[in-house]
């Protein structure tokens, strides 16, 4: 999402043939092991509820959170999770040098990623959506009311794209004001510069969140845009893929069968059919297709939690933004979010 | 003929007439002053009077005040000064810390102004700030280059910069003015090279593309790469400084300490050396003014310097409305090092200039 010319330029400058030797070689699985650590991405500065950093130094987020589950999947132990700091720009020559081992990092799967970088990406763990927010006293309720008036949004990233092809589709003639630093552009919405703000729902969410009065900003019904977030490796390293895909399973599945932290350890020693006795290793079977321990999903869900556990943590109601779950809801709750079959 | 005025009398005419001389400057005068004025009590207002100090308040708290929020500071000061470096082990970067400004302070005392003192005050100085940092023996945890941060960071680049890139400098002006034209040539091309390039791209070259290039055992960790990187541009910049306090020098200088038998690296050192860096002091501070500055380049690869680690500070759910408080905070600590940085160099050029009065 955050694609500013400087990350194409970047990514575009290093995704050289010279870097594509480099990709998909060797077992990711053993390096990782071998090298006794995960190593993800982090940021530099922070991407509030995705990857920030505590009053103690120590990373929190989704993607951190999700750093660490795969970690516990492979190690049993969250704190071999070694998050390094990268910015946007790096995230795809760090994946290719190795330096990471993947990349958790807000990034939306798209054709270019996968079929010219060398990427591979595992099933989307978040469903981000470009949308609008408005000030209320201005009775706005979609983008077509705000005809003729102002649109704040941040400078040459692809928000900037959506939002003008999207007012151009719908002939809606307003006036653009992009500015470079997200600071700048909360300021300017907030001081009244513009009437409506164009953002990553996220972003938007905690932005409104943490506006002076919640209350006075709605969120207008367009929805300019999808990004589905996924996993991202190398290309050519099946299993590793499958860790991913199998580590969010894992997270999903817990919460569609109401397995949590708390009770993870009552419900392995009284599974109450065999799939979950089999996913929680209770029975054998769960980790050796992966090059897992058979454990692995109950450590990852007794020392981590499961999605929704994670997800309130940091997004949801305990964390400052009280974000609901909306699309990024299991499907039995209206979401589009699931697990693959554990069988 | 008026009696000679007393100074003081003579300094309060020239006040008058410097600001107050015509109608188009008193004018002037009082446009500044009120200007000036209003900016004061703007920013007394904001940073003190108006100001939430309470270590505990929270952004309702902060948000009842119109000043700035300095609760901010009390909650992440640890973040901005040093990162993510592991929490326990903070206290390693503060002394750390320390060691680099005792360290440096003391080179900057004509006392230590000898080879020896130097080498034996750095050697050491590095030493312990590397064992602090590093850890790994002495029963200190081992923490990972890519975690250190914040102001160790943003010092060890700055110091190791000079440390490397001075030397190289010397060496490269030294290159250029030699008398065998292939390596003036080849030098000046070097250098003439580096500083075509912006140094951003030197920072990327140095962590993301070296070690695709180097064999495996150059690689060496990212950090010492562009600390390379870092030096390498500095010294280009510094060599051209040098060249000038060199053409500065009288040429009947070096033919002088020639004519008395004096070899070569004697008559640099004791001759030609010294009166050009007196010539060239100016810009080599400013030089280093601009290197402590551009060490927040940094960010761009991967560390999270000084302010890298503002940044990362308030961008958190609690504290996302305070960066300016951050970033003030931020830039005291900068003005603080560049402005000792800057008097220092006006004391050495007025201690230099002292043999330089009679003239």
């Amino acid at each position: 999402m955050k694609l500013s010319i400087k990350t194409a330029l970047v990514a575009g400058a290093l995704s050289l043939p010279a870097l594509a030797a480099h990709a998909g070689v060797g077992d990711t699985l053993k390096e990782v092991q071998g090298r006794g650590q995960l190593n993800c991405p982090g940021d530099i500065g922070a991407f509030l509820g995705f990857a920030e950093v505590d009053d103690k130094g120590v990373w929190k987020g989704l993607d951190i959170e999700l750093c660490r589950a795969m970690a516990t999947a492979i190690f049993g132990d969250p704190a071999k999770a070694n998050i390094v700091p990268i910015d946007w720009a790096q995230r795809w020559p760090a994946l290719q040098s190795g330096d990471i081992d993947i990349v958790i990092k807000a990034s939306g799967g798209t054709l270019s990623r996968d079929a010219e970088l060398g990427l591979q990406f595992s099933m989307s763990y978040y469903l981000g959506t470009t949308k609008v927010i408005g000030h209320k006293a201005l009775g706005l309720t979609s983008l077509k009311d705000a005809e003729g008036g102002s649109i704040c949004l941040p400078a040459s990233t692809t928000i900037e794209r959506q939002v003008s092809s999207y007012l151009s589709a719908k002939g809606i003639d307003m006036e653009i004001v992009a500015l470079e630093k997200n600071e700048e552009v909360e300021a300017a919405y907030f001081s009244g510069r513009c009437d409506t703000f164009a953002q990553w729902g996220p972003v938007l969410a905690v932005a409104a969140s943490q506006a002076e009065n919640p209350d006075d900003h709605v969120f207008l019904s367009d929805v300019l845009a999808l990004e589905p977030e996924v996993m991202i490796v190398r290309q050519g390293d099946d299993n590793w893929v499958d860790i991913a895909n199998w580590t969010l399973t894992a997270l999903l599945f817990a919460e569609q069968e109401g397995i949590t932290s708390a009770n993870v350890a009552e419900v392995k020693a009284n599974p109450p059919n065999a799939d979950i006795g089999k996913f929680l290793g209770a029975n054998p079977g769960m980790g050796k297709p992966l090059g897992l321990a058979d454990d692995w999903a109950f450590n990852v869900i007794s020392k981590v939690g499961n999605y929704s556990e994670i997800f309130e943590r940091s997004l949801g109601q305990q964390s400052p933004y009280k974000m609901p779950r909306d699309m990024t809801a299991l499907w039995k709750d209206g979401g589009v979010l699931f697990p693959l079959v554990v069988d | 003929m008026t009696a000679i005025p007393l100074a003081r009398q003579g300094r309060l005419r020239r006040l008058r007439k410097d600001f107050f001389g015509s109608t188009a400057s008193t004018m002037m005068t009082l446009a500044s002053v009120a200007v000036i004025l209003a900016l004061l009590r703007w920013v007394l207002n904001w940073a003190v009077l108006n100001a939430t100090f309470s270590a505990s308040a929270t952004q309702a708290v902060c948000a009842e005040r119109s000043g700035a929020c300095w609760a901010v500071i009390a909650a992440r000061w640890r973040v901005i000064l040093f990162g993510i470096y592991p929490y326990e082990e903070q206290w390693r970067s503060a002394l750390a810390c320390a060691v680099v400004v005792v360290v440096i302070v003391l080179s900057c005392l004509p006392r230590f102004w000898s080879f020896g003192r130097l080498a034996l005050t750095w050697g050491f100085g590095a030493a312990i700030f590397y064992i602090l940092m590093r850890g790994g023996v002495l029963g200190l945890v081992r923490v990972n280059e890519q975690q250190w941060g914040g102001l160790p960071l943003t010092l060890f680049i700055f110091v190791a910069t000079g440390v490397i890139g001075m030397p190289l400098a010397i060496v490269l002006a030294l290159m250029r003015r030699s008398e065998l034209p292939v390596v003036a040539r080849v030098t000046g091309w070097i250098i003439d090279t580096i500083r075509s390039l912006p140094l951003l791209s030197i920072l990327f070259t140095c962590a993301i593309v070296l070690p695709f290039m180097l064999p495996g055992f150059l690689v060496g960790e990212k950090l010492y790469r562009v600390v390379f990187g870092i030096a390498l541009f500095f010294a280009a910049y510094q060599a051209e400084i040098i060249r000038g306090g060199f053409q500065g020098v009288p040429r009947g200088q070096e033919e002088a300490a020639k004519a008395l038998g004096l070899p070569y690296w004697p008559r640099m050192a004791r001759i030609v050396l010294p009166q050009a860096f007196r010539l060239a002091l100016p810009a080599t501070i400013n030089q280093f003014v601009i290197a402590f500055m551009e060490t927040s380049l940094v960010v761009v690869v991967g560390f999270v310097e000084l302010l890298a680690a503002g940044n990362t500070a308030y961008h958190t759910g609690e504290w996302k409305f305070a960066y300016i408080e951050v970033y003030a905070f931020v830039a005291a600590i900068y003005f603080a090092f560049v402005f000792g940085l800057s008097r220092y160099g006006a004391y050495l050029e007025a201690r230099m200039s002292a043999g330089q009065r009679k003239e």
